[in-house]
């Protein structure tokens, strides 16, 4: 029975000690703040992936070396599969794809770290890309000054930047026109490419750090061996997507002689591969920032044991004018509820807080959801009813004039 | 019908070899309307009495009815409940929640029959007018002098309109000044048709008493009705002839205060002369 009275003079006691609440709050604060950190975290990467790839186009099929999406030797799931390049694709598998019937376009992506001398010097950032001139549109991007790479352009030294490289290689906020060295070549800049939506942990290299230039040029001046790590193709119509991703993929494993070397998948399956990650992390954490709830909680508890010592001089006058055993139990489980609960309210505040912080300070973008906010007061709550039993059932069984007798 | 009834009631405390009686076979009847002064030296049963009339405590033995009703082997919830509506305690040391203002002190026993807030601060108010200190509702415990904290425990006790009130050594923590304001207050009550305990260690307050009761190592010795304005026999020979020892008694042991009672405790002084360490007791009579 916990009737407004138990909730008054439960509050009253609280109101006394303001820091020592504070601090036993602390445990539960910590706790829920963690917990919903942990998984806006999680959800605002996943959110942000999505976003990266509803941006590039659902009906984007993606052909990528499937030892890339596998397990390497070691068993283990490697995380940064989008630059460990080990692929097996070649540019005749480009063609081949172009010709499989029900594909639009397909456009290669090819690799190569470094060599790059703008004007400050050596760029490191970011991986030069030899591509197509159908990328810009596969993935749906707009340049921002200039023109992406055009057919004239194929076995030009022409490139285009991400706005990153842009700004990093150049003195002059739109280098158009200026040149840098890439492999005793001079590149001219044709064009600077909008910002990407980038997402933390996506597999995709960063296109704002990379240098676009002609995927042939790419090919003849590293003697065909950069590799091609990915085809973006675009089918004819949305709808017969599957069946031209598995005309594809029969292509592709002719091609290869019958190994089933490349995997061949539309943009929101790669999301899957992230996603199990992300969850694991996300699991991880969120278990992790569980048990200092329930340290919180402990807390909580050693606390009110504390206080029902103290207090007993209080519980035997509560009783001597009337009170019930279960009154006095109802008193003390409306303090270790209050303290709980409190230390979740703030908890979600402070998760708040971390949430801006982090949206200020760092490229993440944690989403909070109410759910989680519910369920980890909820948990708060929960936590209190347990952890305040035990003191408060002592309470309620103090003999009265023993308590009375305390000082 | 009595309203208290005793009936060869004992308290033990502890096991085995530690075993103390702290009441012995004790009876006694009060009748409705009763000023009773219960008197004794420390450590007589007084207090554990008390406990038990006010069913704080249940008799080891023997058989209580309160207001006709049994009651000496009632649950903890359920004496709770009659402490609540029945019984009003007056303590020593007043026993004020220090964290609450005078007003919900007053208000807090109404509170815990589930009263609705507005209503029990209502009726707190108008004891807290009775008892003549309404001026203060808004104080703390702490802000009170004596008689006065003394004044809003009694108001406490009042507020349910208990039938028996109970007050062990109301006094002992007040000067003369607001004894004497605390005892009119007590008598008041008294003359609306309650019933009062109280235990005292002052002769002098037996004056507003109809009925002293005296103790002694957990039996009642003695029990007279005195009327009021009078100084009990009893206390009267605790007051004027008690506490001399001579050497005499000290070699032999007696206690001091055994020669002090009436008559009737012979027995009861043979007995205590194999005991030397009761004189110490005797000695906290003196107070």
């Amino acid at each position: 029975m916990l009737s407004r009275t138990h909730l008054k003079t439960g509050m009253q006691s609280l109101r006394g000690a303001k820091w020592r609440n504070f601090w036993t709050m602390f445990g539960v604060i910590v706790g829920v703040a963690s917990v919903i950190s942990a998984v806006s975290i999680g959800e605002g990467i996943k959110m942000q992936i999505g976003s990266q790839i509803s941006h590039l186009g659902k009906n984007v099929i993606t052909i990528r070396p499937s030892r890339i999406h596998g397990k390497n030797a070691a068993g283990n799931l490697s995380i940064l599969a989008g630059t460990s390049i080990t692929g097996s694709l070649s540019p005749d598998d480009v063609e081949k794809v172009q010709k499989v019937s029900g594909v639009e376009t397909a456009v290669p992506l090819s690799a190569t770290i470094g060599g790059v001398v703008g004007e400050h010097g050596s760029y490191q950032d970011g991986l030069v890309i030899g591509t197509s001139p159908d990328f810009a549109d596969l993935v749906g991007q707009s340049v921002d000054y200039g023109s992406f790479l055009s057919a004239d352009d194929m076995g030009q030294y022409t490139a285009v930047l991400g706005q990153h490289a842009a700004d990093v290689m150049f003195n002059e906020g739109i280098p158009l026109g200026h040149t840098f060295m890439y492999k005793g070549k001079e590149f001219i800049v044709r064009g600077i490419l909008s910002e990407f939506k980038t997402a933390p942990l996506s597999q995709d290299a960063n296109f704002n750090d990379a240098i676009f230039i002609p995927y042939d040029v790419s090919q003849d001046l590293t003697n065909k061996t950069a590799p091609t790590y990915e085809i973006l193709a675009k089918p004819a119509q949305a709808k017969t997507i599957d069946a031209t991703i598995a005309r594809i993929s029969g292509t592709l494993v002719k091609a290869h002689g019958g190994a089933q070397d490349v995997s061949v998948l539309r943009q929101d399956q790669t999301l899957a591969n992230s996603s199990q990650i992300l969850d694991l992390l996300t699991v991880l954490i969120t278990g992790v920032a569980a048990i200092s709830l329930l340290v919180g909680g402990i807390g909580i508890m050693n606390v009110m044991l504390v206080s029902v010592t103290e207090r007993l001089h209080e519980i035997g006058i509560r009783k001597a004018i009337g009170a019930t055993n279960r009154q006095i139990l109802g008193q003390f489980m409306v303090e270790a509820v209050a303290l709980t609960l409190g230390g979740g309210i703030i908890g979600v505040g402070v998760a708040y807080a971390i949430d801006g912080l982090l949206r200020v300070f760092t490229t993440l973008q944690p989403s909070i959801q109410w759910q989680i906010v519910v369920i980890s007061v909820g948990v708060s709550l929960v936590v209190g009813v347990l952890f305040g039993t035990i003191p408060a059932l002592k309470a309620a069984r103090k003999d009265p004039i023993e308590a009375l007798r305390s000082q | 019908m009595a309203l208290i009834e005793l009936k060869d009631v004992s308290k033990l405390y502890g096991f085995g070899d530690a075993t103390t009686l702290a009441l012995d076979e004790v009876n006694l009847t009060i009748e409705k309307g009763e000023f009773v002064a219960v008197m004794g030296p420390s450590g007589c049963g007084k207090s554990t009495l008390m406990n038990i009339i006010g069913l704080l405590d249940r008799p080891s033995h023997g058989n209580y009815r309160l207001d006709t009703k049994d009651v000496s082997k009632l649950r903890p919830n359920r004496a709770a409940k009659v402490r609540r509506d029945i019984i009003g305690f007056i303590f020593q040391s007043f026993n004020l929640l220090p964290r609450l203002t005078v007003l919900e002190n007053v208000a807090l026993p109404l509170a815990y029959k589930g009263r609705a807030q507005s209503k029990r601060l209502k009726q707190a108010s108008a004891m807290l007018e009775r008892v003549g200190i309404q001026s203060r509702e808004y104080f703390l415990p702490s802000q009170l002098s004596g008689g006065q904290a003394q004044c809003a425990a009694i108001a406490r006790a009042l507020v349910n309109n208990p039938k028996i009130i109970i007050a062990d050594e109301p006094t002992g923590n007040l000067d003369s000044e607001s004894s004497r304001l605390v005892m009119e207050l007590l008598s008041e009550i008294h003359k609306t048709g309650n019933t009062i305990l109280f235990v005292t260690h002052n002769p002098e307050l037996t004056r507003y008493a109809t009925r002293v009761v005296y103790m002694h190592d957990g039996s009642i010795i003695h029990d007279e009705k005195t009327a009021i304005g009078r100084v009990a026999s009893t206390a009267r020979k605790v007051l004027y002839s008690l506490p001399q020892t001579d050497e005499e008694d000290d070699l032999a042991g007696v206690s001091a205060l055994m020669k002090a009672l009436p008559s009737q405790t012979a027995t009861r002084k043979r007995s205590s002369k194999k005991k030397p360490a009761k004189k110490r007791t005797a000695k906290g009579a003196k107070k």
